[in-house]
Parts: structure tokens; C-alpha cells; sequence
């Protein structure tokens, strides 16, 4: 846990935003190329950049708060700018946007999220911290890795299943960060390609507004040298 | 005859079809929808038909042409593809069969955006492409394997409907060796980098592939373009050049008589005193309405068409319509689909060019040597950021190391594979406790595994890993899911074990028809779209010419 935080080396973004403005592509903006979007697509992609800590609705501020830091230390978002991944969890649970199934031994989605919510602070408490959110990063890094792990116990975690816990809320955080434009320009993917599409297909290459990686390590290798997990 | 030939001017498109030359070359929706002929609710039309996807469009286009007058009710949308369609992951969830759905069992499935879809033109829209034959062996499993069922009908009862359909699409790839060889009417597209390093190394491993076949238009085909490999088959194809009901039946379905009532959700199917269907109620802006009629076809899919029959219930069947015998429901089948990610030194991006490229049936019938029954298929894949997240969390990353793996990205290929999962009784669709807003049950969907689906599915993902590192892949990554849905209103020959006939016909009520994926009494290893929609168009032909009472105008 000591060298937990990006590869040394990794890029500062030079064009427009990547969250905590780092990335493989710094020289990749998706949102440059907006101009080149359909209409339908410009529309909802560009919606995505306002929703900027709005008020939550579903959750209250203490929940907010916890599920605030639980989606920063699964997301390793440690600085700003941030993609505000509980805002747009907040907004789809508000909307009431559905998956189209729940686990028979699950409750409704914001349930779910609620008692995932009282259950970090039940284990953070176990470590002598006020809250999940008042807990220190080795905390919530401890915490979060017994969670993926299945390994808490007591409390909510004897009522809720905490595997299907730890995927429903997986599920929407990276549904979230993945869907925001500015996680695009980190991992150099292309975003929208209509009505442009793609002509060059093959291995290395790359089509316009498409921008060449700077810097490459292989996670498998990295990972578990620096011990991040 | 040359300048007959030339006259002609690319591939020869099919009879008895012209979706392709009804769409307008300069907008996506689908033209005619404005002038389609509508009837009234009291009209007794010949044949109401719920479900507008590949079993619902293709009846609905080819009754349409032989004059049935024809009425089909749609959950959801009509889709103008301009407008409501986006090149974007997450923009694309309203493709998707979102109402809730409570799934249990040992194995449970998620439902949703994986496999199930709303709206005209229903799953093909957000499905991959990939358009396979079944194998003759599908047809008779339990004969050939002692697994699964035999089908009343054979391979070869479907085969000119297969041709017909591959037409139709059109089908691009290669020519096929595996099952009943085949050629296709359109050539194979050009293969990304990821999928070329997929193939490499399967040829190293002794893997046969071959591209295709995907339902992609690959050359001139009326007014349906080209593809422009931009990659987001799976979100609805905005241009058109991907095949699903909506292009290549709806247009035509339309221009011969036929009325596609979208937004309708229907609640449930009414029987009179003689115990046959009289027609379908629906829900539309609220309100209940009753479309008469004087034969009904269920083609909801495999979860919505048991859950209408099961909420059709009554006093003669007080258990749900056609389900005397306890049978709707029942033999509800998936397909495994493991996915093993190998990863380059150079970038790939995986997420140009279609997802479905490169595939082989090498493995698709039953070898006693691999120490289980039937077999799978392998298929490239390109999962967009959102997909390769899950992926990379189901593998165990979450924090930094999770960021780490997506700023990876580009440098991943993706496999998959599709596992014949054998079908069993207990998996099933049924009514749970919970009532959607309108009021109606929805379903519960139980899923369990057998040991042969166990051992198919980790024999599979060896030979994955296999090939990935016959390709010189540096790392792996994989992630367990299933595909695809069949069954759960299986057709047989007799009603104690089956829901209908051999002609789709429901054994119980003689002009109730299920005419969809639901019907298969066994899956095979291949993507179903295809054989949907070839079983609908056998369904079609077999109605035209023997079924009395209806009164073509």
C-alpha cells in the first residue's frame, strides 16, 4: 500500500481535461472532436460535463459522504478535477434509469447502495474512525480491498449479500467514470465515430483525431510490483 | 448476358424483400411509417403479432406480402435512428430492456443490456452482427449426444429459409466449413489489428477461423451503406449498414399493409368460451385498449413471452394460456460466454472496426476426448471502455490498479466464446410476487448450471488461453458471463413436454402461435438472431398455405 498512486512517469495531460490530469494520450482531447458528432450524440455526450456536484437527491449527506469517498478510493481519483461519479450514480437512481434485473437476494438498487453506505462506516469504526469518510487512505483502502474480497463481516454485511453488493456498486461507478468524456482522453479511446467511422484498422495505426500514447506499462507487471492490491 | 450482368450493378439482392430499396439513401428512419395503414381496434385482423424483433418483424413482413391483414404490438419504441440513436456506451441503455426482472437460481443471469432489447427491430439493434447457421446435429442432440432434446423439425426444413434470411440481410464472410458448409451472398469485411492477432495465434494453436459471418452489408445492397467501422455495433447501428428488423423487414412489411403499433405493452391474451384466442389487450398511454383479431403469435422473446402467457390466465387456464401441462417457462437456455483478453505490446484499439470479426466452430460438436457433451464456438469481440471496465473489475482490480489496467486499454484483444449450455427443466421463467407500475407481475428468471455446462465452460477458456499465448499475448485477463437467451416455450412433439407444435402452434389453443427464440429446444453454440428469424419465415410459409380461417383482403 506504501507506493499506492499512478506509475512514475505517467503523462500530465497537455489537452483538454483527463481526471486528476493524467494519462497515456496527453495529447488527446475527445471533446475537440465534438463538432465531428451527430447531433443526438453531441447532445448527451456534452451533458455528461454538467452534471459538477450537483445536490444529492437519493442519498443524505452522511451517506453522501461516505459514498463520496468509497467512489474516490475505488476510482483512485486522489485530486481534481474528478469525474463526480456518486453525482451521476445519484442522478441515474433519482431518474429511476434501471438495469432490467435485481439479484432475488438483493434489494432495489438504492437500497442497496444505502446499506453499502452503513456498512463502510460499520467497518471503518472497527479500525477506531469516526467514518468511512473521516478514515485515513490506508483505511479506506483496507476496507474497499475486504469489501471486493468478500471478507466484511457483522452488521449489514449479515443481511446483505456482499458480493452482489460489491458488483452492483462496481457496476455503476465504472459505468459512470467510464461514460465521462474526460476518462476518454486518459485511456486514448476515441469516443463517438459517427458519421466519421474509422479507415484505419489495423495494428498501430491510428485515424485522425486519434492521438499516439506516450507512455506504456504493462499493468500486469506493475501491479503487483508496487504493490497496489 | 454480360450486359445483362453489368446492368445489375453488385450483389443480387434477395426475392420476395425489398427493405433495401425502401429506405431513403439521405435519412435513417425508416420511410413509410408515416403513411403505414393503421386498423381499428374492432377490426378482427388476420393475425395480431406481439413483438416487433426478429421473430415478430420477419412473420409480419412475409404474411404482409402474402395479404394477411396484420397488427403488431410493440413494448417499445419505433425507432428513428437520427434521433434517438448514439455513438456512445452509456447514451444507449434505452435500447435495452431496462423493467425490472427479479433473476435467482444457483447461477443467477443478469438481464438487460446483455440481452435483451425494447423496441422495433428488438435485439438485432443491439446485438453484435454475428449471423450463424445452427449445425444438423442442433436438431437432434438427444439422438446424437443423449443431451438436450430433438426438435420435430430438421436442419433441412430450415435450410432455404437460412438462405433466404442470409439473403435478406445480407450475411458477409467467408465461406463456412463447419456444419452444413455454406457460402455467404456478401465477401468477409477487412479484419482490425486485434483480430488479427487473435487469428495468428489461433492458427498457431491448430484453431481453424474464418471471418464472419456477420450481418453487415459489405458492398452495393440497395439503399442500405456501407459499413464505416466505427465500431458501435452494440449500441444500435446509426448507419444503417448493420442488419435488424427495423431495415431489412420492417420497410417492407409496411409497404404491403401491415401496422406496427409501437409503445403498446400488451397485458395479456384473450380466449373466449371455445377456448381460442380472440385477440391481445395492450396498454397504450395508460389507457387499456383490445385489438380483435382471429389469430395471435407471441414473439416477445424468451422472458416476456412466457411472462404473457403465464398473465393470460383464466378459468380454463387458471395456471396461464398454454400451460396446462406446466410447461411455459421451462427449458429457458443461455449461453456461456467467457471472455479471455490477451494483451500487446502495440496498440490495437479494440474499438474500431465491428466487434465481430474473426469466429470458428471448431469446437461446436460433442468430442467424448474433452470429457463433456456438445460443444462452443470462438468469437472476437471489441468491448467499449464501460464493458472493458467490467472485465477488468471482474478480474479482481478496483483503485489504482483497476485505473492502471483501463489507461491499458488499447493494448488488449478480446475472445469470447459461446458454450452450448444444455437445456433443464428448472430453468425457468416464472411470475414473481412484485407487480410492475401498470400492475402487471413481472418475471423471475432462475438459472442454474449443470456439471457438463461447468466442464464446457472451463475447457473452453483453456482453449482460449491457448491461443492468446500461441499469439504471443503478455498477459490474460478474463472475465465470466453469459449470452444470448432461447427456449422457455419450447416446441416438441407432444404437449406434456412442450408448449407447441412443430407448426409453433400452442398444443392447447389452435390459433395461438409462439413465433420467436423462445421456441428452440436446444441452442447449439451459435448467436440465435439468425435462426429466429429463419424459423418465423418457415413459420410464415407453413401458414400461408395451410392454415384456414384466414381471409386474405
Amino acid at each position: 500500500m506504501a507506493k499506492a498512486g499512478p506509475p512514475s512517469g505517467l503523462c500530465r495531460q497537455r489537452r483538454g481535461t483527463a481526471p486528476q490530469m493524467r494519462g497515456r494520450y496527453p495529447d488527446h482531447d475527445v471533446l475537440a472532436q465534438a463538432d465531428h458528432w451527430d447531433e443526438a450524440t453531441r447532445r448527451i455526450v456534452l451533458a455528461r460535463l454538467r452534471i459538477d456536484a450537483p445536490p444529492l437527491r437519493v442519498f443524505d449527506a452522511d451517506e453522501g459522504a461516505t459514498l463520496e469517498a468509497f467512489c474516490d478510493t475505488v476510482m483512485a481519483q486522489d485530486s481534481d478535477p474528478r469525474v463526480p461519479v456518486l453525482g451521476m450514480i445519484d442522478e441515474k437512481l433519482h431518474e429511476g434509469r434501471l438495469e432490467g434485473y435485481r439479484y432475488a437476494d438483493m434489494p432495489a438498487d438504492a437500497d442497496a447502495w444505502k446499506l453499502v453506505a452503513r456498512g463502510l462506516d460499520e467497518a471503518a469504526l472497527e479500525h477506531g474512525c469516526a467514518s468511512f469518510a473521516a478514515a485515513p487512505h490506508d483505511v479506506r483502502s483496507q476496507v474497499c480491498g475486504a469489501f471486493s474480497a468478500g471478507e466484511l463481516r457483522g452488521g449489514v454485511w449479515d443481511e446483505l449479500p456482499i458480493g452482489r453488493a460489491w458488483t452492483v456498486a462496481m457496476r455503476d461507478v465504472v459505468a459512470a467514470f467510464y461514460s465521462h468524456p474526460w476518462s476518454w482522453n486518459e485511456i486514448g479511446f476515441g469516443g463517438p465515430a459517427y458519421p466519421r467511422g474509422h479507415a484505419r484498422l489495423g495494428v498501430g495505426l491510428r485515424d485522425a483525431g486519434e492521438a499516439d500514447e506516450e507512455f506504456s506499462v504493462d499493468p500486469a507487471i506493475d501491479v503487483p510490483v508496487r504493490g497496489l492490491e | 448476358m454480360r450486359d445483362f450482368k453489368l446492368a445489375l450493378k453488385g450483389s443480387v439482392g434477395p426475392e420476395d424483400n425489398d427493405s433495401r430499396n425502401l429506405l431513403d439513401p439521405h435519412r435513417r428512419g425508416v420511410p413509410g411509417r408515416a403513411t403505414m395503414r393503421t386498423y381499428r381496434d374492432r377490426d378482427a385482423v388476420d393475425l395480431v403479432i406481439v413483438g416487433c424483433g426478429a421473430g415478430g418483424a420477419t412473420l409480419a413482413q412475409r404474411l404482409a406480402r402474402r395479404g394477411w391483414r396484420i397488427v403488431v404490438i410493440e413494448a417499445g419504441p419505433f425507432w428513428d435512428p437520427d434521433s434517438d440513436w448514439v455513438s456512445d456506451e452509456a447514451g444507449s441503455h434505452p435500447l435495452f430492456w431496462t423493467q425490472n426482472r427479479i433473476v435467482g437460481g444457483e447461477d443467477p443471469v443478469e438481464m438487460g443490456k446483455n440481452n435483451s432489447g425494447r423496441g422495433v427491430g428488438g435485439s438485432m439493434v443491439h446485438y453484435a452482427g454475428y449471423a450463424p447457421r445452427f449445425h444438423p446435429s442442433d436438431f437432434e442432440t438427444l439422438t446424437r449426444d443423449g443431451v438436450g432434446a430433438d426438435w420435430p423439425i430438421s436442419y433441412e426444413e430450415l435450410k432455404p429459409h437460412y438462405e433466404q434470411v442470409e439473403r435478406e440481410l445480407p450475411v458477409a464472410g467467408q465461406s463456412w466449413p463447419w456444419g452444413d458448409p455454406h457460402g455467404y451472398p456478401h465477401g468477409p469485411h477487412p479484419v482490425s489489428g486485434g483480430a488479427e492477432r487473435a487469428w495468428s495465434g489461433a492458427r498457431r494453436a491448430g484453431v481453424e477461423m474464418r471471418v464472419g459471418p456477420v450481418a453487415i452489408t459489405n458492398g452495393a445492397f440497395g439503399n442500405r451503406p456501407h459499413c464505416i467501422y466505427r465500431g458501435f455495433c452494440l449500441q444500435g447501428c446509426k448507419v444503417g449498414a448493420k442488419a435488424s428488423p427495423l431495415v431489412t423487414h420492417v420497410p417492407d412489411a409496411l409497404a404491403h399493409g401491415a401496422e406496427i403499433r409501437a409503445d403498446s405493452m400488451a397485458t395479456r391474451v384473450e380466449i373466449d368460451g371455445a377456448g381460442r384466442c380472440t385477440g391481445v389487450a395492450y396498454l397504450q398511454d395508460g389507457s387499456e385498449r383490445f385489438q380483435r383479431a382471429e389469430a395471435v403469435a407471441v414473439a416477445g422473446y424468451s422472458i416476456e413471452s412466457p411472462r404473457l402467457l403465464l398473465n393470460s390466465h383464466s378459468s380454463r387456464f387458471p395456471n396461464g394460456l398454454a400451460n396446462g401441462e406446466d410447461q411455459v417457462g421451462r427449458y429457458l437456455m443461455v449461453q456461456g460466454a467467457p471472455q479471455v483478453a490477451g494483451r500487446f505490446p502495440e496498440t490495437l484499439r479494440m474499438y474500431k472496426a465491428p466487434p465481430p470479426e474473426v469466429s470458428s466452430e471448431q469446437f461446436y460438436e460433442t468430442d467424448e476426448a474433452r470429457g463433456f457433451s456438445r460443444g462452443f464456438s470462438i468469437q472476437t469481440l471489441g468491448p467499449l471502455p464501460i464493458g472493458w471496465a467490467e472485465h477488468v473489475v471482474a478480474d479482481g482490480h478496483w483503485g489504482y490498479a483497476l485505473r492502471e489496467y483501463m489507461r491499458d486499454y488499447n493494448h488488449w484483444s478480446t475472445l469470447g466464446v459461446l458454450n452450448e449450455l444444455l437445456a433443464r427443466p428448472d430453468n425457468r421463467v416464472t411470475l414473481a410476487d412484485e407487480r410492475d407500475q401498470s400492475g402487471l407481475p413481472i418475471a423471475r428468471i432462475d438459472y442454474t448450471q449443470c456439471e457438463n455446462d461447468r466442464l464446457n465452460i472451463a475447457w473452453a477458456k483453456r482453449k482460449l488461453e491457448e491461443i492468446w499465448e500461441a499469439a504471443g499475448a503478455e498477459e490474460l485477463l478474463t472475465i465470466e458471463r453469459y449470452a444470448h437467451l432461447v427456449g422457455g416455450c419450447r416446441m416438441g412433439d407432444s404437449p406434456e413436454s412442450s408448449v407447441v407444435d412443430s407448426d409453433h402452434r400452442a398444443w392447447a389453443v389452435t390459433n395461438l402461435f409462439v413465433a420467436d427464440g423462445s421456441t428452440m429446444p436446444t441452442q447449439g453454440s451459435a448467436n440465435p438472431a439468425l435462426t429466429v428469424m429463419a424459423l418465423a419465415s418457415r413459420l410464415a410459409e407453413r401458414l400461408a398455405r395451410k392454415r384456414v380461417g384466414a381471409t386474405p383482403v
